[in-house]
Order: structure tokens, then C-alpha cells, then sequence
């Protein structure tokens, strides 16, 4: 036995990483928080009355207002579950259509094009028809939020099986994978990181698209309540609701990251452990 | 015994990679496939572990015709073609998915220790030098203990020292369970080492060219007179393969290049 004396590339940057890793969650906050100061400080110090750009004491006391009457819980709740729904709906149709245009060229040429041309209309047109289909409640709201969540984990389905390494693909056969085999031990693992990005960019888009469902008619949901505070003249409600999707968005983000993570560990990118 | 039988493989575009190639490989040889670009020595390869289809002829093993990856025939690529999503353990137990885990476990260790690589069985390919990477994919391909182990190129990608170091280590290997061994190579010394057999190929198409029987004992000493006396021998095979030759003004041919310059 002659191979042993080969150096290894292995390196520990958990050690080094130790005090940054800690840090790290708090340098996002230090602008918003900044600003919010800045701003509060400007008020109280009388350069501006505040009306139309509320402080953040009395959007925070906004928040409580709303919290104790209840509103903000049941307002908050309708939005995740129809978010929660439509999401729900376009991950598992945007997967399932994807991989199979993925997988088969006969699917993709078939399918493709009509999915592309369906893509490049925006979703917002969607709404007066949805409404005369599936009525002005719900389904029309989760079925909208669906489409927009569709399209970028088709697309990023789609890609990501076209763009699993051949060279991979043949170790798989060489070990005389089946079918299902090779679906579930190479090209899942392999489709995985571009998968998670779809999910997180097609989770981002249905946070756009509950607000744009809500405003159109509904008489709860964050979307409600920002168009509630338009109407009655009261900017730091409005301020309250769009805080409210910044906080519920981030936190579903971060979330999908976190339950995803541990499925990535492996990965060996420029951005992993960054 | 691996019989490849006028093998012949023209691919859709037209051109004609490997034309009636026979070769009959006994168990437990080590058999060197040396040539220049070109010339066919890849796609025999794949031929043989089945990936493939041939053309013309065929590759059977034992009687058994060799239609589809079986699961006798390891292979090993030029790039280690680890999973990247599977530690080093998992990567070598990758073929034994459908046995027990406690034989798998056993037999990845065992694997492991003969690639001197336990001590990286919880670890990421990532982390791996590209030789630590190679022996996971030799330990890989060998785990499931192969009647025939393909090697493509395999240490072209590696530095002259880690090359010679897994040259002789697979030597080590190949000696525990003796399995048949096709190593295509463009390194003359690499096949001189490992082969008991070098067949030189020409390409366009590509047909064998020259076969040289190394009859040297084992283990073989680079430096040695009856080695060079194989390596040149090789050279000149390689060089006439490419059929790079003037002719003189009194009729007689000579090599053109000197040897060395075959690819």
C-alpha cells in the first residue's frame, strides 16, 4: 500500500466562523433599523408632522391596537392560508408538469410552448376572468396565487432536469439503475439546489400575488387591510400591513431555507457556507 | 473470459469510431489499450462495459452477450464521477443499495481500508485531492467485486507522482480478488507497468494495430533494460500506427517523427 501520503484539501472554517456566525442575522438589521430611528427621531424632533409618512411608535401602536382587537390575527391568518394554498397547488402542478417536460422531449415540445406563451402574460390579467369563472371568492384568489407560483418552479424544474451532468446520469446506469431508482438517487439529488431556488423565487411571487387578489375584492386579508387604510385615510394601518407581508414574507423564506438546508450540505459552491 | 468480437461501431454522424476489433481477454489479465487520439480506445471501452451498443459484432463475458451495463463489468472514468451528495462511504457503497446494511457497511469498510481512505469515509467529495478522489472511484467500482474492471484513462488527470503511486496501488487492488482488467491509456510506461498485454490501435477507423505481449515480472522495475526494451518497442508500434512516413528517393520509407511524438 503506497497511497497515503497524499495531503488532504479538506479546511475548518467552522472554527474561524465561530463569532461571525452569531453576527451575521444582525447585520441585515442595521439599516431598516437605522432608518426607522432616523426617521422617529425626526418626527418627535418636530421636522415632520408624520401624517402621511407615520413614525414608527405610532405604527407600532398600530400594531397593538389591531392585535388586541384581533384584527391583525385574522387578517394575517387568511392571508398564509390562501398563500398556503396557492402555493401549495403551484408547487405540486409546477413540479410534477416540469419534471415530465424535464424528462421527456416529446412533453416539452408538446407543452413548452404553450406554458412559455402562457408565462409571458401578466398574471394580473388573469383576475377579471378568474373572477367570471370561479366567483369572487376563494378559489379565484388561491387559483391566481397558483398560476404565479407555477411558473418559476416549472421553469426551474424543467431546467435544472435538462441540466443534470450526462457523465452522472451514466454512473447511475452503469450501477443498472431502474427507472424510479434513478429518478430518486441521482437525478432528485442532483435537480435539489435548483429546485429550492425555484420554490423560494415561486414563494416570493405568491406574496406578490395574494396582495394583488386581495385589493380586487375580499373582505379580510393584509391585502384588505391596506386597501382599508387607503379608504379611511389611515397611512400608519397601511404602513402596519405592508410591515406585516415584509415580516410573514421574510419568515416563509427563511422557513423553506431552513427546513432545505440540511438536504444541501453536500454542496460545493461559491456561495455554500457564505 | 471477456471476448470482443468484431466489434465495429459507426456513430449517427457518419464516422466510423472502431472497426472489427477482436480480442479475447482471460480472466485475471491485465490487458493495456494504448493509441493516439482518436483512435477508438474510449468508445471500445464503452462498448465493452455496455453503455453502448455496437454496431457490428459483439462483447460477451462468459458466454453471457453484453448488451447493457451487467453487473460484472465495473468501470472506472477519467473523472472520478463521485455524487457530490453522498459522503465518500456512501459513494463507495453506491452499488450495493439492494444488499443488507450490514453486509454494505462491512464491505464499504473493508473497501475503504484497502484505498487507505478510511478516515475520509464521513467526509464530502469535495473535500478530497484528486487522487483520494480516484480511489473512492476505484474502491467504488470494486466494491461490488467485479469479474472485469474497465479503466478509462483513469490517472490522466493527476500529477506525474500521485500517478505512479496509484498505478502501483491498483496493482495492489487488482491482486486481492485478480479480476480481468482493460485499461485504456495514452501513457506508454502507465500500460508497461500495469499490462500483461498492450494492443496499440490506429485510428480513423479504429482498428488494433499491433498487440505486444510485456512478459516482465512482477512487481516491474521502471528503470530497468528490459523495460525500456517493451517501451520502445511500444513507440515504434505508435509511431507506425499513425502511418506518418516519407519516402525517400531511393524507395525506402522512414519515420518521420521520432518516437515520442505519437500524439
Amino acid at each position: 500500500m503506497t497511497a497515503s501520503a497524499e495531503p488532504s484539501v479538506t479546511t475548518e472554517p467552522t472554527q474561524r466562523a465561530g463569532a461571525g456566525l452569531r453576527l451575521r442575522p444582525v447585520l441585515g438589521l442595521v439599516l431598516p433599523v437605522g432608518l426607522a430611528v432616523a426617521w422617529e427621531i425626526a418626527v418627535r424632533a418636530g421636522f415632520s408632522d408624520g401624517r402621511l409618512v407615520p413614525p414608527p411608535s405610532r405604527i407600532f401602536a398600530t400594531f397593538v391596537e389591531l392585535w388586541q382587537t384581533g384584527e391583525l390575527q385574522r387578517h394575517t391568518i387568511a392571508t398564509v392560508l390562501r398563500v398556503a394554498a396557492g402555493f401549495g397547488f403551484g408547487v405540486v402542478t409546477g413540479t410534477l408538469t416540469g419534471a415530465l417536460c424535464g424528462y421527456s422531449a416529446l412533453a416539452r415540445r408538446l407543452l413548452d410552448p404553450t406554458f412559455q406563451a402562457l408565462r409571458s402574460i401578466p398574471s394580473i390579467a388573469w383576475i377579471p376572468l378568474f373572477i367570471l369563472w370561479l366567483g369572487i371568492f376563494e378559489t379565484s384568489k388561491v387559483t391566481l396565487i397558483a398560476v404565479g407560483v407555477f411558473f418559476p418552479v416549472y421553469l426551474g424544474v424543467m431546467g435544472a432536469v435538462l441540466s443534470v451532468d450526462r457523465k452522472i446520469v451514466e454512473v447511475g446506469r452503469v450501477f443498472r439503475l431502474s427507472g424510479p431508482a434513478m429518478v430518486r438517487r441521482i437525478l432528485l439529488p442532483a435537480v435539489l439546489p435548483a429546485y429550492v431556488l425555484s420554490l423560494r423565487a415561486g414563494l416570493g411571487l405568491g406574496w406578490m400575488f395574494v396582495v394583488a387578489a386581495e385589493l380586487l375584492g375580499a373582505s379580510e386579508g393584509l391585502g384588505f387591510l391596506l386597501l382599508d387604510g387607503q379608504q379611511l385615510g389611515k397611512p400608519a394601518q397601511i404602513v402596519a400591513a405592508i410591515v406585516a407581508f415584509a415580516v410573514i414574507g421574510k419568515t416563509t423564506d427563511w422557513i423553506l431555507v431552513g427546513i432545505t438546508a440540511p438536504f444541501l450540505r453536500w454542496e460545493d459552491a461559491y456561495g455554500a457556507g457564505r | 473470459m471477456l471476448v470482443l468480437d468484431n466489434l465495429s461501431k459507426t456513430y449517427p454522424n457518419g464516422v466510423r469510431a472502431l472497426e472489427s476489433v477482436s480480442l479475447k481477454v482471460a480472466p485475471g489479465e491485465i490487458v493495456a489499450i494504448v493509441g493516439g487520439s482518436g483512435c477508438g480506445k474510449s468508445t471500445l471501452l464503452r462498448l465493452v462495459s455496455g453503455l453502448d451498443r455496437p454496431t457490428r459484432g459483439s462483447v460477451s463475458l462468459d458466454g453471457t452477450p453484453i448488451l447493457s451495463p451487467h453487473e460484472q463489468i465495473g468501470i472506472v472514468f477519467q473523472e472520478p464521477r463521485l455524487l457530490p451528495w453522498l459522503t465518500v462511504a456512501g459513494n463507495v457503497g453506491f452499488g450495493l443499495a439492494h444488499r443488507p446494511r450490514a453486509e454494505q457497511e462491512a464491505r464499504v469498510a473493508q473497501q475503504l481500508e484497502r484505498v487507505a481512505l478510511t478516515d475520509k469515509a464521513p467526509v464530502w467529495p469535495r473535500e478530497l485531492s484528486g487522487g483520494q478522489a480516484q480511489r473512492v472511484a476505484i474502491a467504488r467500482a470494486l466494491v461490488t467485486r467485479p469479474e472485469v474492471l474497465l479503466l478509462d484513462e483513469p490517472f490522466s488527470a493527476l500529477d506525474a507522482f500521485t500517478r505512479v503511486d496509484l498505478q502501483d496501488h491498483l496493482l495492489d487492488l487488482w491482486a486481492d480478488t485478480r479480476p480481468t482488467l482493460v485499461v485504456v491509456t495514452h501513457d506508454v510506461d502507465e500500460a508497461i507497468v500495469l499490462a500483461d498485454r498492450i494492443m496499440v490501435m490506429r485510428p480513423r477507423p479504429g482498428t488494433v494495430f499491433a498487440e505486444i505481449v510485456a512478459d516482465l515480472p512482477r512487481p516491474r522495475d521502471r528503470q530497468s533494460a528490459a523495460f525500456d526494451h517493451v517501451k520502445r518497442r511500444v513507440l515504434a508500434a505508435l509511431d507506425r500506427s499513425l502511418d506518418r512516413k516519407v519516402v525517400t528517393n531511393d524507395g525506402t520509407t522512414q519515420a518521420e517523427a521520432g518516437a515520442g511524438a505519437w500524439w
